[in-house]
């Protein structure tokens, strides 16, 4: 990552979500990304936090951290990571659409929403750590890729 | 305004105000649902429907965000609603949120009207 990135390291449960979503935001205002993205970019993030907290380890253990550097004006680039279970969130079969209400499964669109919104999305297994990397906001207007 | 560097924070959390109708109850949902608070919509519209509410109108109009928390949360309560056929149904769906409904194409799963008006008239 860009030597001028920034970096917060915290534990990896559901409080810290709203301390995460303030420490990007300082620095989508410094990357100037436009203020009417900062409800996506909050929702990405409390999407892949939710899931290291509620996943990645035993409950109330663990630590999430993110990386931000500016990716050209207008947009961040982005990592997540954890030092928990081996986990490519990417992996997870798209919801099924076909289903109606009462069949319709209660989850799994967590991950299928952070998809559409980002671009760029890579995954990797590094050492220890799982590493979700992206670049925010989309660079196009296509559905998840 | 509070927060890191002066970025605009989100101060304001989730509020849901209930009005009793002849035939529904309203909840005016506003402010952010996530996964701290999905769980009070949840709770909340459990506890009309357990005095009786078949269905329930959410207003969501001055909703300004939800994560897939605060889906898992909306389909809950509309499987519940639907096994005593009665009705979760929606109204003045905007901005991100509705972008939420449309890209997981849970929109489709909702009665879904533009006004609370409208709305009423369905029952």
């Amino acid at each position: 990552m860009d030597p001028a990135a920034r970096r917060l390291t915290l534990p990896a449960h559901v409080e810290s979500v709203a301390v995460f979503r303030d420490f990007v935001r300082s620095q989508a205002v410094a990357a100037e990304v436009p203020a009417e993205e900062f409800d996506k970019l909050d929702l990405v993030l409390e999407e892949i936090l939710i899931n290291i907290a509620r996943y990645a380890y035993v409950p109330g253990t663990g630590e999430a951290e993110v990386v931000v550097a500016s990716d050209g004006p207008g947009r961040l680039s982005v990592e997540i990571a954890d030092w928990g279970n081996a986990f490519n969130p990417l992996d997870v079969e798209p919801p099924d659409f076909s289903r109606g209400l009462a069949e319709r499964p209660i989850g799994g669109l967590g991950v299928f929403l952070i998809r559409s919104l980002v671009s760029s999305i890579d995954y990797r297994r590094e050492a220890d750590r799982n590493i979700l990397s992206f670049v925010f906001p989309a660079t196009d207007s296509g559905g998840p890729g | 305004m509070s927060g890191i560097g002066g970025a605009l924070v989100p101060a304001k959390t989730m509020t849901i105000e209930p009005t009793e109708l002849e035939k529904a109850v309203l909840l005016k949902v506003s402010g952010r649902m996530d996964a701290e608070n999905a769980h009070e919509f949840e709770q909340a519209c459990e506890q009309w429907i357990t005095r009786g509410a078949k269905h329930l109108i959410a207003d969501l109009g001055d909703l300004q965000y939800v994560s897939s928390m605060g889906l898992r949360s909306f389909l809950a309560v509309a499987q519940k609603l639907q096994s005593v056929s009665g009705s979760l149904i929606l109204c003045r769906l905007n901005g991100l949120p509705r972008q939420v409904f449309e890209l997981t194409r849970l929109i489709g799963l909702f009665p879904v009207f533009d006004t609370e008006q409208q709305a009423i008239a369905t029952l």
